[in-house]
């Protein structure tokens, strides 16, 4: 399969569109030009775009939680409890994993045997089986903006039922919703899958209809290093504005070492716009999400709302445009909506106390962002060698040689020899580098990093400590030390 | 090496794949031979492989909450392939939601399973557990 990182032709869009609403009989209710007149008819305070840019200007942090339920008349009654109970800024429609997996028909089922035993079987909303009516009844019931959510690597129907539908932003990409979330999907594919969904917006933009799309920053949400994280963003938003898309927001997924958490937030910002810049998209808003702790959780729902303060506090500092928070059953899987609206309300109140001060300019988070830039530097600088100045091309190339490597991925595709572990003071480090195209004085930095560590606990620099790390939070321990 | 041979996978369409890869691991330091099937695990596949390797047990994982419907028949699956007492065990959060475990656990018993894990239990019980239904 021949990719590259080109706008898409008029004609080769709507070809494969014809293909695409097929897939699903709700693909027959989707009308672009219907689409583009309800769009704007959507009133400019639920519109998720000009919320961020809003809350960018006057340097303050929205709240989101994520939320999903099986049945739709629930599902709207869980986002308007978000919003009122919670003070939810911004509202998600998470959707369900087999959704995720364009298995309708097992979807299906979950939405029956939901009718049936008046408990949720599935873990999000399904989008797709509902199509644009329900979709609709769900957006224009809320009072705030509202964004879908997921982790599908071929979401071409998903995107046009969800935009018809009146969600106003689009979480995912090519990258950050494949490699974490499959096993057997190639990135070619995917790559072209999202540059239709890119496309798609992009089409939507060029009508006057303004839809916020957002790279899934997390990964697998396992102590995954900013540069990584960060690279993989860039890489999205790049391939995003050459479809025509206008409005991005970049992100990333709390480490847990504050001073680590705002550098990353930091150069993430700084070297987005630099690149957008450098390839002619000076046009493309660019505003930031902070996703607290995405990793292991304490089952204590006391110790949990530490954890997701915790968060909320770095996303505030580092001055992330939105945050997406976590629920004191976190450890339980899908939570209430009770205790959803409780962790949005610990984070409320963290982000509105601490919202006059901002650690963007103290020289350690300065120091430590110049480090994380100079490896995304070395990063994405290989990535456009290797593609030959293609983007879409070079990610390809990249993830076979091991240059971009996501550890923990379960991709087949993903080299997996990158192997992170925390440092002394628990910012995320290297303990293998595996592949990726660091100078000399980069690995020897993270070597002695892990040194140091393992000379204050007494043992060797080795995997065990990376495991350690792992559940270290859910036992109430940021660096998982020894027993 | 105990001789003893462990299939394990993500069942269904769950891409949790940390706790796989460190399950893996754990249970090969303690001396299991350990078929990893990795993430997005069918029924069919942990039985296949369980028949071509001769696996002593089967350990489902589930983290996403789908377990529940990702699991139902994989007993009477197991019995039609000719792995008639071949014990399953299945772990992680396996429904959707907090619910009171001993009902879950009760649920997944009826279906056949031999052992049920709530959310967060170490890796060294199931690894006990095992021993003892192995007789090890």
């Amino acid at each position: 399969m021949e990719i590259s990182n080109k706008k898409l032709s008029t004609d080769a869009f709507f070809a494969e569109r014809k293909e695409v609403l097929g897939h699903w009989h709700t693909g027959k209710g989707v009308d672009f030009d219907e689409a583009v007149a309800y769009q704007r008819s959507i009133p400019r305070e639920k519109r998720f775009g000009l919320k961020l840019a809003q809350a960018a200007e006057q340097n303050v942090t929205l709240i989101q939680p994520r939320a999903g339920v099986a049945l739709y008349e629930e599902h709207i009654e869980l986002l308007r409890f978000l919003e009122s109970e919670g003070e939810a800024d911004l509202l998600p429609t998470t959707v369900d994993s087999y959704t995720r997996l364009n298995r309708y028909n097992e979807a299906e089922t979950g939405i029956e045997k939901s009718k049936e035993t008046g408990r949720s079987m599935l873990n999000g909303f399904p989008i797709v089986n509902y199509g644009v009516d329900i979709c609709r009844k769900v957006t224009s019931s809320l009072q705030n903006p509202v964004q879908v959510r997921h982790g599908t690597p071929d979401a071409r129907l998903l995107t046009e039922i969800s935009i018809a539908g009146g969600f106003t932003s689009y979480e995912g990409g090519g990258i950050s919703y494949n490699i974490p979330y499959s096993k057997n999907h190639s990135l070619e594919k995917t790559i072209a899958h999202w540059q239709y969904t890119d496309r798609l917006v992009g089409l939507y933009e060029e009508a006057g209809v303004s839809i916020n799309r957002e790279p899934f920053g997390p990964l697998t949400g396992t102590l995954i290093s900013p540069c990584i994280s960060n690279s993989v963003a860039i890489i999205e938003s790049l391939l995003a504005a050459t479809q025509g898309v206008k409005d991005i927001t970049v992100g990333y997924g709390q480490c847990g070492n504050l001073i680590q958490d705002v550098a990353a937030i930091r150069s993430l910002n700084i070297l987005t716009r630099e690149y957008l810049d450098k390839f002619g998209f000076n046009d493309v808003r660019v505003t930031t999400v902070f996703h607290q702790w995405m990793g292991g959780f304490p089952q204590d729902e006391a110790k949990a709302f530490g954890v997701i303060s915790w968060g909320a506090a770095a996303a505030v500092l580092a001055k992330a445009t939105k945050v997406i928070v976590k629920t004191p059953h976190e450890a339980m899987g899908v939570p209430t909506k009770e205790a959803n609206a409780a962790g949005l309300r610990a984070s409320k109140q963290l982000v509105s106390m601490l919202k006059d001060q901002d650690f963007r300019s103290i020289p350690a988070v300065v120091a430590e962002s110049e480090i994380i830039m100079k490896e995304m530097r070395c990063i994405l600088e290989k990535v456009e060698e290797l593609g030959k100045g293609d983007f879409a091309v070079g990610t390809v190339a990249a993830f076979e040689a091991g240059v971009l490597d996501v550890p923990f991925a379960p991709s087949r595709y993903n080299a997996g020899k990158v192997m992170p572990a925390r440092d002394n003071v628990g910012a995320v480090r290297f303990l293998e580098t595996g592949n990726m195209p660091f100078t000399q004085d980069l690995i020897d930095f993270h070597r002695q990093k892990l040194e140091e560590r393992a000379r204050y606990e007494k043992r060797a620099v080795s995997f065990q400590m990376v495991i350690d790390d792992v559940y270290a939070i859910g036992k109430g321990f940021l660096v998982g030390r020894p027993k | 090496m105990n001789e003893k041979t462990i299939v394990t996978g993500v069942i269904g369409a769950d891409v949790h794949a940390v706790g796989n890869k460190i399950l893996a691991f754990a249970l090969e330091q303690a001396g299991f031979k350990v078929v990893n099937l990795g993430v997005m695990v069918a029924q069919e596949e942990y039985i296949e492989a369980a028949l071509e390797t001769n696996a002593d047990a089967i350990l489902v994982s589930s983290l996403y909450g789908h377990g529940e419907i990702d699991c139902q028949g994989l007993r009477e699956k197991c019995d039609e392939a000719g792995l008639k007492e071949i014990p399953l065990l299945a772990g992680g959060n396996l429904v959707v939601g907090k619910q009171n475990f001993e009902e879950v656990e009760k649920r997944f018993l009826a279906m056949g399973f031999t052992r049920v894990y709530p959310p967060g239990t170490a890796v060294e019980k199931s690894i006990a557990d095992l021993k003892e239904i192995l007789n090890i």
